[in-house]
């Protein structure tokens, strides 16, 4: 056992257990912040495995970026944010939740021990970024170009389904002066049944403590 | 390879042990005096107001968003970078298809109004 | 010191060499698509939709005839890409006879699919001009009253043809994952637009896009366990691997293998609707905007077979007898449960998308006859079904609720048809058409298709197969006879319908509908040549 193996078990059960306590976290934002430690250690992991791109990668997108939009993603919904008892399954569907993740890890962990095993050696060379660069920008830039469409179009989306109006367009508060009632006054805003679709126009002010989803401000 | 990440985790060894220490050394040296009154929020001498968690702004969003597209974007030029002496004008041609296309989902998020704090 | 810079760099650059000639149809959508990009942020609100749909049917109608270009040449190579250590292109695209044709089979029906979401004339459109507006809002009433139109869907449909066409064109499992992404990001938000329904629109497009990431992941993985097996992602690489022709046969790995494969199927079972992975079907069906679920029921359809069979046949050859077994029982399950729960709906787009489901599993036999007759079954059966599927749904968006001013929304209720044949005898007669071509009648379009793929499968010791497929379509025979019994036979009950006077264009994509269901039901061998031409990978 090397010194490698070590950091590589202590990186691994890190990522390990931050995953489960993702899953099993009562509070929704805690269990962001907690996959900010199952990423990180992967990053971690990445970095034993001498693949160093996809280190830098996992902790400038994952860590960075995808979970800052879990979180402002969580923040949008209307529901309450603090601990809630109801993420919890009932215990008959938990239980079938857990053997199945467990029979799926077992499953996967025993075929790649079987297949690869202790023989598994780190290659040198392979994840650096002349090694990465030079294989994206020659013979896979077909998919790479492709990834710049796939992002526009997932811009494109994202602007459709969070964003009414464009720049000609007279402002919709302006023909409707009651547009947004639902934001401005609480009571209507908890009865809405959809959370996912928070009104793009802006509320008149913005505050900068926004109003609770059970009307304090 | 080994040798230079062996620096990188020594220095984030020395952050972890440098704050360790301190908190360490602030709770054996401070007095002791619990109060209710100082685990409340600070808010510049105001009363707290509402809860620590609400609901933001939809706005937030499309930052986020346009965050992790820039992000995504922002990982392949540097392998990109490295490689660039080698690749030569190609290379620059395949980055500027990459980036024009990204840059037409920003004139759009623009012209949407995407960008615009105040409506 | 920094192992960034220190490594040697490779001096013998190779630049990737592409056939632009043989891309041409992916780059004219793609190119299409970011020119609807354009136009929805520059061009006038008022003239916007017009100049969408100019830019759509102008850009598929081109690739489309680009395709035709193909196909006259012959064109038959594998591009973008360098070369191999053997002096071979490891290209990322092939385009070959099946990638010709069923690129232009989704050409074909994505143009049609966009004449139908031109559709305004029933009540403003299929699609919600402010998606963000809370159902039943104040603000949702305002952007109605100042005639917003939708626009985005055609940019958001143009990017999603792109990663089709491109989807059973790939010549490798990473191209393949990018492109099952280009094509299924855009068709889960839109599922999400419709205009009435909201509700049940955005469940569907949230249940679509949670269960479709989680079948991407499936998908990943597998490609990534193929990668641990093969040392490679290329499709002729992974079947050397396997076989060992060219190179040393991997042995002793056969759990990856395996296990890659198992992985790799869930992922495309479930973008074609296969049992036990077609759970989110009924549910997205019915909640998409009608003219998105025609766009993807016949699209989606094609480019996931297409993929399958590409890899069934170009990848897994040499492992045919290890998974064989598996895809057999889902086969058998998919006709089963699409056949047998489709009998009991009682929503129009609901049972067309059990019944969706029950073709999958027909298309299964054809693609597990592992046969050239099996492909050319497969190709000529997604055609049919395809123009069938667009023209059904079509149908299904013109059939509204009678409401009090004028028209209202759909009317998909079946009590609602009850009736419908001597109200409107032109709709419910190409209805009936469309649902005879699907139950497989003799002398349309569907029964042709049938008759191949089950030919094939007989053909090739499959009969156990062939005969459960008759037997599902027996019993799905007789749920669309039940619906076509409704129209002409039940007197209406519960609340009226009508039919909404189509605009031009989802007529013309009815009629066109019509046309092929009829002449391939009579003259099958107009298509089945150039099918059979078309069934030859390129390895």
């Amino acid at each position: 056992m090397t010194a490698l193996d070590v950091v590589f078990a202590l990186f691994a059960s890190t990522a390990a257990a931050g995953a489960l306590l993702a899953v099993t976290s009562r509070h929704v934002v805690h269990a962001a912040l907690w996959l900010v430690l199952a990423l990180g250690s992967l990053a971690g992991v990445y970095l034993v495995l001498a693949a160093e791109v996809v280190a830098l990668v996992q902790v400038l997108v994952y860590v960075g970026a995808v979970v800052v939009l879990v979180l402002f993603a969580l923040m949008l919904t209307r529901a309450p944010i603090g601990v809630r008892a109801d993420l919890d399954a009932a215990p008959g569907r938990r239980r079938v939740a857990a053997v199945a993740g467990l029979a799926t890890s077992a499953l996967i962990g025993g075929t790649l021990l079987a297949a690869i095993g202790s023989t598994a050696e780190v290659p040198a060379g392979d994840g650096t970024a002349s090694a990465l660069g030079s294989a994206t920008f020659t013979g896979w830039v077909l998919p790479f170009e492709l990834l710049s469409v796939l992002l526009l179009a997932a811009l494109v989306a994202a602007i459709a389904i969070s964003r009414g109006r464009d720049a000609d367009t007279p402002g919709l508060d302006d023909l409707a002066p009651g547009g947004t009632a639902d934001r401005a006054d609480p009571g209507a805003g908890s009865a809405a049944p959809a959370p996912a679709a928070a009104p793009a126009p802006a509320t008149p002010a913005a505050p900068s403590r926004a109003v609770g989803p059970d009307g304090t401000s | 390879m080994s040798a230079s990440w062996v620096v990188v985790g020594a220095v984030a060894a020395g952050g972890v042990l440098f704050f360790t220490l301190g908190m360490l050394a602030n709770r054996l040296l401070r007095p002791s005096a619990p109060n209710p009154e100082k685990l409340t929020t600070y808010e510049s001498g105001v009363d707290p107001v509402g809860r620590g968690w609400s609901q933001t702004q939809v706005r937030y969003y499309l930052y986020a968003f346009l965050y992790v597209v820039f992000a995504v974007d922002a990982v392949y030029l540097f392998p990109w970078a490295v490689v660039l002496a080698e690749l030569g004008w190609v290379g620059v041609i395949e980055m500027g298809i990459f980036l024009g296309i990204l840059a037409v989902g920003l004139l759009h998020a623009w012209r949407r109004g995407a960008l615009r704090w105040t409506p | 010191m920094t192992p960034l810079l220190s490594v040697p760099v490779a001096a013998d650059f190779v630049a990737p060499t592409v056939d632009y000639v043989a891309v041409l149809p992916m780059l004219i959508v793609f190119g299409a698509a970011i020119v609807a990009v354009l136009v929805e942020a520059f061009a006038p609100r008022a003239s916007r939709f017009s100049i969408q749909v100019g830019v759509a049917l102008v850009g598929l109608i081109a690739a489309l005839g680009a395709v035709g270009k193909l196909i006259v040449d012959g064109t038959r190579v594998e591009t973008a890409g360098i070369p191999a250590a053997d002096g071979t292109l490891a290209a990322s695209i092939v385009i070959d006879g099946p990638a010709i044709f069923l690129q232009g089979t989704i050409l074909a029906l994505s143009i049609l699919a966009v004449l139908t979401m031109t559709e305004r004339s029933t009540d403003g459109g299929a699609f919600t001009p402010q998606a963000s507006a809370v159902p039943g809002s104040p603000g949702e009433g305002a952007a109605r009253r100042v005639g917003l139109v939708q626009s985005e869907v055609f940019p958001l449909m143009l990017f999603s043809v792109g990663g089709m066409l491109m989807f059973p064109a790939s010549n490798d499992l990473l191209t393949m994952f990018v492109a099952l992404e280009v094509f299924s990001l855009p068709l889960y938000l839109l599922c999400g637009l419709a205009r009435r329904r909201r509700l049940l629109s955005q469940e569907a497009s949230l249940k679509y896009f949670l269960l479709g990431a989680f079948s991407s992941a499936f998908f990943l993985y597998g490609a990534a366990l193929l990668y641990g097996f093969a040392e490679s992602v290329r499709l002729a690489d992974i079947a050397a691997a396997i076989t060992g022709t060219g190179r040393p046969a991997v042995v002793g790995q056969d759990g990856l293998l395996l296990l890659g494969i198992a992985l790799l199927a869930v992922g495309l079972l479930f973008k074609v609707g296969a049992a036990p992975f077609h759970i989110w079907t009924p549910d997205v069906y019915q909640g998409a905007p009608t003219p998105v679920t025609g766009f993807m029921a016949a699209c989606t359809k094609v480019a996931a077979f297409g993929a399958m069979l590409r890899v069934v046949y170009v990848a897994l050859p040499g492992a045919r007898w290890d998974f064989m077994p598996a895809l057999w029982g889902v086969a058998i399950l998919t006709m089963v449960v699409g056949s047998v729960i489709a009998i009991v709906q009682t929503d129009v787009k609901r049972m067309l998308a059990y019944s969706s489901i029950a073709h999958a599993g027909f298309l299964m036999t054809g693609v597990l006859a592992i046969d050239k007759i099996g492909i050319s079954g497969v190709l000529f059966y997604l055609f049919v079904y395809g123009f069938t599927t667009i023209g059904a749904f079509a149908l299904v968006s013109l059939v509204r609720d009678a409401g009090e001013d004028g028209v209202g929304g759909e009317a998909t209720h079946l009590s609602q048809w009850a009736g419908l044949g001597k109200r409107h005898p032109m709709a419910a007669g190409a209805f009936t058409l469309f649902l005879l071509a699907m139950a497989g009648i003799p002398l349309t379009s569907g029964f042709m298709g049938k008759y191949a793929v089950f030919s094939a499968a007989v053909s090739n010791g499959a009969w156990v197969l062939a005969l459960i497929g008759v037997l599902a379509s027996a019993v799905a025979a007789f749920f669309y006879v039940r619906v076509i019994v409704l129209m002409y036979f039940s007197e209406p009950s519960g609340s009226a319908s009508v039919v909404a006077t189509p605009g031009v264009g989802t007529l013309f994509a009815i009629l066109l509908s019509v046309v092929v269901t009829i002449v391939l039901g009579i003259a099958p061998t107009v298509l089945f040549g150039p099918a059979e031409a078309a069934s030859l990978f390129l390895p």
